[in-house]
């Protein structure tokens, strides 16, 4: 007992001190104001570390770039402090972080990566009206509960699934329509049931027949019964929507037993566009296709980024520049409040015209919360490497389609 | 009388004192959370530790008192407070539909537990899959801040309803055990077919309990989603609470009336401390949780009420 007393006076001591500073006249706290504490969160225990870990070291980036060229100016080059806290997976752990950021003083808050983090952490920040700026969670209800302090810069799932369904719809047509049966197989979590079941309704419209739709759960450890069924109906496109570890799992069964349809065309894919599954399973991963977050290869920042985290021996993965993107949006907006009043900042976030990115969308421009420039774009594995194929304007590569025997 | 139930009032005194001591929210989301975890432990202990029938599927009564909450508000405009009651009304129907599914077929032990690892599973895959639970995507309750919305301002409030909460069922539980109906589940736990023989309706006592003990932990998944707003078929029907129920009264003290809620508060805290006290690299205050963890185990087989009883006991003979 006496030890939760101690904890508490000490929070309680922050939590004043933090009060007193965001109340203080502007003048005064632009004077004194040193650093500016934002909240970074993510799931770095627990299922989805991988994926937290990756965001982190883009967030981690961003500041040290931010405060290297000079802090925020506004505030007379005050530098930014990374709060760290980690979600646990979980949208409590994610919930019972906001609290102990919004207690540290945190300006703003970036991440949560999964949906259900992001819908609990963002609403715990709402009872703040706290700046939360979701990294990747697609779901559209993120942005669609009206919640004033929220703020996606990545495109959501109904715009995923749009351009994914136009693009194979363009790829297939280009290449004179040479598929024409697909097999779904996908996750039967939150993105891959959605995705399937909004497939199921669009795919039949632009001529293709669906022959089989396969759910299978996460984490799955065998995938001989999904590859056996994708042999037994012998598609000419396989659409998988799955994690890291079961796609990757999945393309090294249909490598293994020779089963070669004419594409997969994946769907914001866990692997499919994550240079581990390139490295680790090269062949398997040949001509892989995927509709996805990515950076912009046309920024200079970006491919610099991209080496810096290579020579450190980590995997590029889109959750890297998604977050550095995000941390840089709401550096940029407390620059342009020049302030630390969390309204402040939430109106520059809703004013936002935000072009530092390294994301391939344009200036930001936020609409109830959803940045509307946020798209997804095409990749392919080809070689060692991973090509963006569509959008034409920016694409490096020609997609590789149908895929040689 | 005040000997039975003193120490519970003056424990919820004292809770209920927190939110004048603490204005860190950062401390009393904890509370409120640990509390979550300590009613739905509550329930578990009044199956598992008074009437000695193990779950492993809690996790089923869990999840149906949060999405019965969740899903009345919502979908059917009912008020808040009311889903609530409904929410723990439906739990119970279904702790008394497994359980006489369970029962009547003479299901006892392992296989009994087995069976409800079963059940919250199905529950699992159903509500991830049907369109009513919002599938996959979850229910989100709106965030709309009134108290007749069962949403409040303040984290103090929510504290004050689980410490209610909680409080009346560890009243209700020390009633329990001093009652004939206590007695019975102590006789159905030590040995049912003696029991049978004496005359207790064996089955019908295992369906009370059941059915009780499903209300109150799907208490805690109704205050769960008032609370966090936010439900899925992973955090409702996963076996995560599941094991929460369970591990509570095991560190606690089983069939104790205070281990679950003592159990669920160390744990708590331990996992608490060990964050504070690990910083750095991600994960290592999860071993430092699981370290602890083994060692309560290991220095206090009967749960931490076991290891007070016998503290308390060494103490009296050193002073006699």
């Amino acid at each position: 007992m006496t030890m939760k007393t101690e904890v508490s006076r000490r929070a309680v001591l922050a939590g004043t001190a933090a009060g007193t500073a965001a109340l203080a006249v502007p003048g005064v706290l632009r004077a004194q104001t040193k650093t500016v504490k934002i909240g970074i969160l993510q799931p770095v225990t627990g299922a989805l570390a991988y994926d937290g870990q990756q965001g982190q070291i883009g967030a981690e980036a961003a500041i040290k770039a931010i405060n290297d060229a000079g802090g925020i100016k506004s505030l007379g080059g005050a530098k930014l402090e990374m709060v760290f806290g980690d979600a646990r997976s979980t949208p409590e752990g994610g919930t019972a972080e906001v609290e102990r950021m919004q207690a540290e003083g945190v300006v703003g808050i970036v991440g949560g990566f999964a949906s259900p983090i992001c819908l609990a952490a963002s609403q715990a920040a709402a009872r703040y009206d706290l700046p939360y700026i979701v990294d990747v969670g697609v779901a559209d209800s993120i942005v669609t509960r009206g919640l004033k302090n929220t703020f996606r810069f990545g495109p959501g799932f109904g715009m995923v699934t749009k351009t994914a369904l136009a693009n194979l719809a363009k790829l297939n047509d280009e290449a004179g329509k040479p598929a024409k049966t697909v097999v779904l197989v996908h996750e039967d979590g939150l993105f891959g049931a959605g995705l399937a079941k909004l497939m199921q309704a669009e795919l039949p419209k632009l001529g293709f027949e669906i022959l089989d739709t396969i759910a299978h759960p996460t984490p799955a450890r065998d995938m001989s019964n999904i590859a056996l069924q994708i042999r037994s109906k012998n598609p000419d496109l396989v659409i998988p929507s799955s994690y890291y570890g079961e796609f990757a799992l999945l393309a090294r069964t249909m490598q293994q037993q020779r089963i070669k349809p004419k594409g997969i065309y994946a769907v914001l894919n866990g692997a499919a566009s994550n240079y581990r599954f390139v490295k680790e399973f090269n062949e398997a991963a040949q001509f892989v296709m995927d509709c996805n977050h990515w950076h912009d290869p046309r920024k200079p920042v970006a491919e610099a980024l991209r080496k810096q985290v290579e020579a450190s021996g980590k995997f590029w993965t889109y959750n890297i520049p998604l977050n550095y993107s995000c941390v840089g949006l709401l550096a940029d907006a407390i620059e342009k409040a020049g302030s630390t009043d969390k309204a402040k900042v939430t109106e520059a976030l809703a004013a936002s015209t935000y072009a530092g990115h390294i994301m391939p969308y344009g200036p930001t421009k936020f609409v109830d919360g959803q940045n509307q420039g946020g798209a997804p774009v095409n990749t392919q594995v080809q070689g060692n490497d991973i090509k963006v194929i569509f959008p034409s304007d920016f694409a490096d590569a020609k997609p590789v389609f149908p895929r040689p025997a | 009388m005040i000997r039975a139930y003193g120490p519970a009032l003056a424990l919820i005194a004292l809770a209920a004192l927190v939110p004048f001591a603490v204005s860190a929210n950062t401390v009393l989301n904890f509370v409120v959370f640990a509390l979550i975890i300590a009613l739905a432990a509550q329930g578990w202990n009044l199956l598992g530790g008074l009437a000695g029938q193990f779950s492993f599927g809690h996790a089923a009564f869990f999840g149906t008192g949060a999405y019965a909450a969740a899903i009345l508000q919502t979908r059917y405009g009912v008020n808040a407070w009311a889903a609530f009651a409904c929410g723990i009304a439906l739990a119970g129907a279904v702790g008394w539909i497994i359980g006489f599914l369970s029962f009547r077929s003479g299901l006892r032990g392992s296989y009994f537990a087995l069976v409800t690892l079963a059940f919250a599973e199905v529950f699992r895959i159903l509500a991830n899959a049907s369109s009513v639970t919002g599938g996959a995507a979850g229910t989100l309750v709106k965030l709309d801040v009134r108290p007749e919305n069962f949403q409040f301002a303040s984290r103090g409030a929510f504290v004050w309803i689980a410490v209610a909460l909680v409080g009346f069922v560890l009243l209700m539980t020390i009633a329990i055990s001093r009652s004939r109906f206590g007695a019975w589940l102590t006789a159905v736990r030590e040995n049912e077919d003696a029991a049978r023989a004496l005359g207790v309706d064996t089955l019908s006592v295992k369906l009370k309990a059941i059915t009780l003990s499903a209300a109150i932990t799907g208490a805690a998944g109704a205050l769960y989603v008032q609370y966090y707003l936010y439900l899925d078929a992973g955090i409702a029907y996963g076996a995560w609470i599941s094991v929460e129920a369970l591990i509570a009264p095991i560190v606690g003290g089983i069939g104790t009336a205070f281990g679950p809620v003592l159990g669920a508060v160390a744990l708590h805290v331990f996992g608490e401390v060990a964050k504070a006290v690990a910083g750095g690299i991600p994960g290592i205050d999860l071993v430092l949780y699981g370290l602890l963890l083994v060692a309560t185990i290991a220095f206090a087989p009967d749960g931490l009420m076991g290891l007070l009883k016998r503290l308390a006991r060494r103490k009296a003979q050193e002073t006699r």
